[in-house]
């Protein structure tokens, strides 16, 4: 396993010290969201958040939806048929499951995939999470106007 | 010599205060001198005009007009600041013969106090020093520090905003309001949290899909990614459970699809979703139970995990790009 020593820094590398190098860049990148977040906040004076009715459970409103990130689940759990695989599985049950199974697999990523890594790997990577990506995102588009 | 530094900086400082008690008692013995010199006493003054307006006190009046404290106070500090520097200069040229030893600064003299004790100048040096390879600083390796930095601004506008929230069916709704219309800038940092509680979810997402391409995972980095894992649940858990806290009408309905989603699990999610709703419904226990989890056992639990997370990031580096 060649990476094995990938985190010893060469020569190659135009090593510069954390401190001021590195850490004046990231501060200056934190000194420009920071202004980001004030710009917001200054919006936010005279465009507020604001709330809706206050929470009244007899009242069910017309489109309910889970948060912006959420929303692509939710999705998917309306669009499933109620039965798949000839009526063997519950489609609530296959996207609750898959998604904790996706998780999970997620999380285990690094112990399965351990091989060099190639340019090849790269681009195959980047295409694979495109699409998903590019998939979750129509899915919450999906979400948002239907 | 140390005697001789003592009676410098006792002669100098009694000099200096009975010289302002000297101009002090002067202007005011002036000012008195001068009313009683009309015949009339300080009670009659008081009754008919005010005495400042008769023979106004000179530290406040300039020229006849009342400028307010400030003025007296501006000069006191301006001119007060000067005598500082004076003396302070003095003592730093005098100091060399008095003590025979070039003068050191008292910031260094403290900071040489605490390295006796703690005796970190060496371990800190080494971190702070630490090489890092200067390819780690193209933008796209930013956005885990972007990340960070939006998790330190939601937890400082989160603990102004806990100031005035109150976690309680009755009164949730009415806090927002209040902290929306009331507090000062409270609609502001509710918008910074509102809108960096997004960002950071964007931002921890794009940073894991850098990592997921570059094949940052991989071995020896693979506890780094399970760590990393673990903090996206974690962000989207604070969204998750920030989000009923406002207790209208949209935070209540997405709380409670939301909990139907984690109630669809097969199996466990029954006990899943009574955990979160803490009971079959959404109601004020489930509101005290989000913000229970949003305010310390997220944030504990995210803060441990960033812990460990920057750690490994210190020990492996980051990955050569090939």
């Amino acid at each position: 396993m060649k990476d094995r020593s990938s985190h010893e820094i060469l020569p190659d590398d135009k090593p510069v010290p954390f401190f001021p190098d590195h850490l004046m860049t990231e501060f200056w990148v934190a000194m420009g969201f920071l202004g980001l977040a004030i710009i917001i906040g200054a919006i936010g004076m005279f465009v507020p958040i604001g709330l809706q009715d206050p929470a009244d459970p007899l009242n069910t409103p017309l489109h309910v939806k889970p948060e912006w990130y959420f929303l692509f689940l939710y999705q998917m759990l309306k669009v499933v048929p109620d039965y798949v695989f000839f009526g063997q599985i519950e489609g609530r049950v296959l996207v609750t499951v898959g998604t904790i199974v996706g998780l999970l697999g997620l999380m285990l990523l690094p112990f399965f995939d351990k091989r060099d890594d190639t340019k090849r790997a790269w681009r195959i990577r980047a295409v694979l999470s495109a699409v998903v990506v590019i998939i979750i995102i129509a899915l919450t588009i999906w979400g948002e106007v239907s | 010599m140390r005697l001789a530094s003592k009676f410098l900086i006792t002669g100098t400082a009694i000099l200096i205060l009975s010289g302002v008690l000297l101009l002090v008692t002067y202007s005011h013995g002036q000012a008195y001198q001068s009313t009683a010199s009309r015949g009339q006493s300080f009670d009659e003054v008081s009754v008919e005009i005010p005495p400042a307006k008769l023979e106004p006190c000179l530290h406040c009046h300039i020229q006849g007009e009342h400028k307010n404290l400030w003025t007296p106070t501006l000069r006191w500090l301006t001119f007060g600041s000067f005598g500082l520097v004076f003396l302070f200069g003095f003592y730093q040229s005098t100091s060399i013969w008095i003590q025979r030893k070039p003068f050191k600064p008292l910031t260094t003299r403290f900071a040489e106090w605490v390295e006796e004790r703690y005796q970190i100048a060496k371990p800190l040096n080494d971190i702070l020093k630490k090489p890092v390879p200067s390819f780690a600083r193209w933008w796209w390796y930013c956005l885990g520090g972007i990340t960070f930095f939006l998790f330190v601004i939601q937890g400082t506008t989160g603990i102004l905003l806990a100031f005035y929230y109150k976690p309680t069916a009755a009164e949730a709704y009415a806090s927002i309001q209040f902290i929306e219309n009331e507090v000062y800038f409270g609609a502001a940092i509710r918008a910074i949290h509102h809108w960096s509680a997004n960002g950071m979810i964007v931002m921890a997402v794009a940073h894991m899909i850098r990592v997921f391409i570059m094949g940052a995972y991989k071995p020896p980095r693979e506890l780094n990614w399970v760590s990393g894992v673990i903090l996206l649940v974690l962000t989207l858990a604070f969204g998750f459970t920030g989000y009923l806290l406002p207790w209208d009408q949209r935070a209540f309905w997405a709380s409670t699809v939301g909990t139907e989603i984690a109630g669809a699990v097969p199996a466990v999610g029954n006990l899943v979703l009574i955990f979160l709703r803490d009971g079959w419904g959404v109601t004020e226990a489930t509101l005290g139970r989000f913000f229970g989890l949003h305010v310390l056992v997220i944030p504990i639990a995210t803060v441990v995990s960033m812990l460990l997370h920057f750690m490994m990031i210190r020990r492996l580096g980051v990955k050569r790009p090939l």
